[in-house]
């Protein structure tokens, strides 16, 4: 918990200790907006430290830690809006924007830091590898899901099984396009997350170049991509599925039925490109519904996962 | 057997060791503070130059600060190299206020140097900027900065040469009319 107490400011430092105590564990998000109170988020509640003001010199000194006292290195984290820190915790920052010709070119008055407490859950897809691989390839796959459910947390842990290999699991070469650094959690290029020794990541990358980059320079015979949605997203995996490349990634949405509308990921669909489909919903606060499912929307498992 | 000696030759030898003494006193002050005359446009063109790099490992080599001071004290000499030594050694610790530390390494960097008040002021202002903006505005920053120092680096020269030789000759001269008006 270092990582997070060293970016706060002594007062609220000792305020967040002394409110947390124990539950450590259960934290989920330390938020701090200027001339108001710390919020505290945790699994089931939140909590506010009330006798805690987070000022105008807080912020500063927040933001300054969060650079290491060099701000002229986060013009692309600013235009994005977030800081990943040593540990793959991740700052969300909001305040006021600065456009050019409409376009949002960086954020300026940072005033809302949202400290997203990042947790490795290892070993949740390791009762599913199994159905992801036949007797020497693993099948291209896609995972679905809402926001929240733990889409990347799975994908990132198929990434360090895939990698790593274990006892029924046969290792290969990985290839993570992490193009908004959530997978792998990269700082100065370094995972901040476990992904497996026989990974390489090309952290921060727009999916489209980086897929094809990969391909040619790595050589990776799985390719772990997240978030794909557009059509040149779909055009780019489509060409590394063609090139003999093995691809896991994620989509936003809630069923297949709900795809299969959305014209540019339905041709993926339609084709059967993925051998296989894993749909993750939420069913409660601690438990996912999930759902393995084959090329053409035959249900081969499912069951809940725990969320910790 | 010293009595005996100082009544006999010691007024004398005395007064002429006191006088040499003297003269030497003044043309050493004298040839300090023309050393420092020649010393300032050099260390301001030097900072000059530090500054530069500092825009460079900046906006290409994407470095921190503390990367970019440890850099910058590999290749500039003494006493600047020490000043930037010391920022980065202790940025590489736990940074509660990074001006404190600014200033107080500038301040022990002035005295050891040859620079005057104006420089600790531009380079005191410098550091209320530093690593608060974005790299174009750094870079704004850092060139009038840099603007900043030219203009002393000018006023230094100037002065370097109306004064740099008067110095030392005035040293000495100053020594003799002491001693001539206490003979």
């Amino acid at each position: 918990m270092n990582e997070i107490l060293r970016l706060l400011p002594e007062h609220i430092k000792q305020a967040v200790r002394t409110q947390v105590m124990n539950k450590w564990d259960q934290l989920e998000e330390i938020r701090l907006r200027l001339n108001r109170p710390v919020e505290l988020n945790y699994h089931h509640k939140m909590e506010w430290i009330s006798d805690s003001q987070f000022t105008a010199k807080d912020s500063v000194y927040v933001l300054n830690q969060l650079s290491d006292h060099s701000l002229y290195r986060m013009e692309d984290e600013l235009r994005e809006g977030y800081i990943t820190v040593s540990g793959g915790h991740r700052v969300g920052l909001a305040g006021e924007v600065i456009t050019v010709n409409g376009k949002l070119k960086q954020l300026q008055h940072i005033t809302f830091f949202n400290i997203r407490i990042a947790k490795e859950i290892k070993n949740v897809a390791t009762p599913f590898i199994n159905y992801l691989h036949d007797s020497h390839t693993y099948y291209n796959t896609l995972i679905i899901g809402a926001p929240q459910t733990g889409k990347t947390t799975f994908i990132r842990d198929i990434a360090r099984l895939i990698s790593d290999g274990e006892a029924t699991v046969f290792s290969k070469k990985v290839g993570i396009i992490d193009e908004r650094s959530e997978i792998a959690a990269s700082m100065d290029g370094v995972p901040q997350h476990n992904v497996g020794g026989r990974t390489d990541v090309m952290d921060a990358c727009p999916k489209v170049a980086g897929m094809m980059m990969m391909i040619r320079s790595m050589s990776p015979e799985v390719l772990i991509v997240d978030e794909i949605g557009k059509e040149e997203d779909v055009i780019a995996l489509m060409e590394a599925v063609f090139a003999g490349v093995t691809v896991i990634c994620t989509i936003h949405g809630n069923t297949m039925e709900e795809l299969m509308k959305r014209p540019s990921v339905s041709i993926l669909l339609k084709n059967q490109v993925f051998k296989r489909i894993i749909m993750l919903q939420k069913k409660n606060a601690t438990y996912f519904n999930l759902e393995i499912r084959d090329e053409c929307g035959r249900n081969i498992t499912s069951s809940m996962v725990k969320k910790q | 057997m010293w009595k005996k000696y100082y009544f006999e030759y010691g007024e004398k030898t005395m007064k002429w060791i006191g006088a040499i003494l003297l003269v030497s006193t003044t043309s050493w002050i004298g040839f300090d503070m023309s050393k420092k005359l020649t010393e300032r446009p050099k260390q301001i063109r030097l900072l000059i130059q530090s500054l530069q790099m500092l825009e460079t490992e900046m906006g290409y080599s994407q470095l921190t600060l503390q990367q970019t001071f440890q850099n910058i004290s590999k290749k500039v000499p003494y006493p600047l190299d020490q000043f930037y030594e010391r920022l980065a050694h202790k940025l590489s610790g736990i940074v509660i206020d990074f001006l404190t530390i600014w200033d107080e390494e500038l301040s022990k960097f002035v005295q050891t140097s040859a620079l005057k008040q104006t420089e600790h002021e531009v380079m005191k202002q410098f550091g209320r900027n530093l690593g608060q903006h974005t790299f174009l505005q750094q870079q704004k920053y850092i060139k009038l900065t840099i603007h900043h120092l030219q203009r002393e680096l000018d006023d230094a020269m100037e002065e370097r040469r109306k004064y740099e030789k008067m110095m030392k000759s005035l040293g000495v001269l100053i020594g003799l009319l002491i001693v001539l008006l206490l003979f």
